[in-house]
């Protein structure tokens, strides 16, 4: 009898200490929020292939948040680790990325990658072990459309929302110098469509017909074709959805086209600092939606551009500030909990605080819906004078709207 | 109709580019049976090299020639001696394709390591300058491009047919072992061939660099659409793979009219297969296919 009972507690003492090692045996030295190594965050960004350019800014971006608060002492009084791993702009490989870092790395907390097409399969890993996502860059409808309740992006609007400001101020013009007729090209991604998506059917619906509305693949290279086609539709307003390579070669071929627009809008490539390099001086006038301007006067942002401009010499564009932005969000969320570990209540607890609270950011204050959408909208800006300035909304304008724009 | 002859235009002068970039793919397999998956490393590595001459001089890509094209062809004596002439000729062909594959990835990384990821794109004063030609235009770096190719596929011709060093490289073609038989070093003249080739992709990636956004990977992009021209065109004929490049290039620029750039791409695969299905040698000249 005494045996037998001795056995038995044995043997759940045995069962509770397995169990207990099988949770945590993996990590000793960063399970549970009172470690003191540092918070491991993993990340996989896409540093090359189609999506390398942008990639490298949201990784510069996460690397001086990482360095900003090192030299602020920490997260909870712990130092932050970056783990980056290069996911080749492969939606395969992203998802077996993050995998790795949360399995095998054991990672404590991870962001995102840029951009929809590699989001969507990350966030869907993130989501099988209960991990807070939050993301600098997949703004495409579909990325909140999944059912994740896991995810933030840390923006603040989504593509299809990107151009509202510029919707609203076409539509506003006096009818004697409103354009009549817009061409469409856009990449055949999420992102990209969506922004020239959504401004299509603002456009539209106001009355604006649509005389070209082509989709080409990622990889097209070659815009002659596309080109001759909104040339000799004499669109009054050319519309690109697009991320980089794609804006230059358009618009370089619209030019040898000589089409002259009255209005151009590109998403993306123009907040690139090499665009004004690859375009020259025919930038005059090109508009595009941005999420962040260096302006801007949020109290963290001052912060961020003298630090960030200490680190690189130069002031960061929106792929870094949206990586910042994902760090302070994430900083935000661990702060409130207590709590930066793996477990799945931690988690739960940064995903649900994330829910219910606004977080101050580089590019304004964040709050989201139960999808993770962000409730804001972009600024629209433009090149005026060989510089960028914001135009809209006109609370925030550095610059008046340049309309007709200026031949390229 | 102003928009069918501007596409027409278009792809006149694509096809011209296409016919420059593929020229050396053919002479590989021409002369060693040799599938060179590089070769479009090359064409981005030599459109690096002009960015750079460009950026660091100011002076005019085109000038960058003057020390990229003897900089290649050493360098295709040099992989040819090193790399490619250590294969066993019995498993050339597919071999070669592996080799290739892994020298086309050595350049891709080096030219990120070097230049890093960023996409650069020649700044040129006349990047938007044009021609009008019956309503149509036409782009100055589309025609200097063209013009390039006129150019190295002309010289390219007239060494092959005139001069004893072309003489012996269509030997080597035709029937190695006969040429050897007859004196002719084929072992050198193979390494001239490479040499050769290879120094057609330093003209064409400064041809490609003129009108074209690049970053290391941009080779993925163009290995595809070679191969298949080379094949249309007849495996080692240079003139076949220009004339199919040409249709091939008009072809697609038309096609994007009804289709969409979408399908559009598919034209140059299909045009692979068809003739993989129909005439496996290739639609013009080109004997050697057969033996493949």
């Amino acid at each position: 009898m005494d045996i037998a009972h001795g056995l038995r507690i044995g043997a759940l003492g045995a069962t509770v200490a397995l169990l207990v090692s099988g949770c945590f045996g993996g990590r000793p030295a960063e399970g549970g929020a009172g470690g003191d190594g540092p918070i491991r965050v993993g990340v996989s960004l896409p540093l090359t292939g189609d999506f390398s350019e942008p990639g490298k800014g949201v990784q510069r971006g996460y690397e001086a948040w990482a360095k900003h608060v090192y030299e602020n002492g920490g997260l909870l009084g712990r130092q932050v680790e970056l783990i980056v791993l290069d996911d080749q702009s492969n939606a395969d490989r992203v998802a077996a990325d993050y995998e790795k870092l949360i399995n095998s790395d054991g990672v404590d907390l991870v962001f995102g990658p840029f951009s929809t097409r590699l989001v969507i399969p990350a966030a869907q890993v993130a989501r099988d072990y209960g991990f807070l996502f939050v993301e600098p860059a997949g703004a495409a409808r579909e990325v909140f459309e999944q059912g994740f309740d896991n995810l933030f992006y840390a923006a603040p609007a989504i593509a299809q929302d990107h151009y509202d400001h510029l919707a609203e101020a076409i539509t506003a013009m006096p009818e004697a110098t409103r354009p009549k007729t817009a061409a469409y090209a856009a990449m055949d991604d999420p992102f990209a469509q969506g922004t020239a998506n959504g401004l299509k059917e603002k456009l539209a619906a106001a009355g604006i017909r649509t005389v070209v509305d082509e989709v080409y693949p990622p990889n097209t290279t070659d815009f002659g074709s596309i080109a001759a086609k909104i040339a000799d539709s004499r669109a009054d307003v050319v519309v690109g959805g697009t991320q980089y390579q794609d804006a230059v070669n358009l618009i370089v071929a619209l030019r040898q086209l000589n089409y002259q627009p009255k209005l151009a809008a590109f998403s993306t490539a123009p907040t690139n600092p090499e665009f004004p390099k690859a375009i020259g001086a025919q930038t005059e006038g090109i508009l595009s939606p941005t999420g962040y301007t260096p302006e801007a006067d949020y109290p963290s942002n001052k912060e961020f551009v003298d630090f960030y401009a200490r680190e690189h010499g130069a002031a960061p564009t929106e792929d870094e500030a949206n990586a910042w932005t994902t760090g302070q969000v994430v900083a935000a969320a661990v702060t409130a909990a207590g709590c930066a570990d793996p477990s799945k209540e931690c988690q739960r607890k940064m995903i649900d605080w994330l829910h219910a609270n606004e977080v101050r950011t580089v590019v304004g204050p964040l709050r989201w819906d139960s999808a993770g959408r962000p409730q804001g909208a972009h600024l629209i800006q433009q090149y005026v004078g060989g510089e960028i300035r914001i135009v809209l909304p006109a609370e925030a304008k550095e610059a008046e709207l340049v309309y007709p724009k200026p031949a390229w | 109709m102003s928009l069918v002859f501007q596409s027409l235009v278009l792809g006149v002068l694509m096809g011209g580019l296409y016919a420059l970039l593929a020229a050396g793919l053919t002479l590989y397999f021409g002369v060693m049976r040799v599938v060179m998956i590089a070769h479009a490393a090359f064409l981005v590595l030599a459109a690096y090299l002009a960015w750079a001459f460009t950026v660091g001089t100011g002076l005019d890509p085109m000038l960058s020639l003057v020390v990229t094209v003897p900089l290649f062809f050493a360098v295709g004596v040099g992989v040819q001696r090193l790399l490619v002439a250590r294969l066993r000729p019995a498993t050339m062909t597919m071999m070669s394709v592996l080799l290739t594959f892994a020298v086309a990835l050595a350049v891709e990384g080096a030219l990120g390591l070097v230049f890093t990821g960023t996409h650069r794109r020649l700044p040129l004063s006349y990047a938007g300058a044009r021609l009008e030609l019956f309503g149509a235009s036409v782009a100055l770096v589309k025609l200097i491009a063209f013009g390039l190719a006129v150019v190295t596929l002309a010289g390219l011709h007239v060494l092959l047919k005139v001069t004893r060093f072309g003489q012996a490289l269509r030997a080597t073609m035709q029937h190695r072992e006969a040429a050897r038989l007859l004196g002719v070093d084929t072992d050198r003249v193979a390494g001239y061939g490479f040499g050769l080739g290879l120094a057609t992709a330093a003209v064409g990636g400064t041809a490609l660099a003129l009108d074209a956004t690049i970053y290391p990977s941009l080779h993925w992009a163009w290995i595809g659409p070679l191969m298949a021209i080379i094949v249309v065109g007849g495996l080692g004929s240079v003139g076949g793979a220009a004339i199919a490049a040409l249709l091939l290039g008009v072809g697609q620029n038309l096609l994007q009219l009804p289709l969409g750039t979408t399908w559009a791409q598919t034209f140059f695969y299909a045009a692979l297969f068809v003739t993989l299905i129909l005439r496996p040698q290739g639609f013009f000249g080109g004997r050697l296919a057969q033996r493949f």
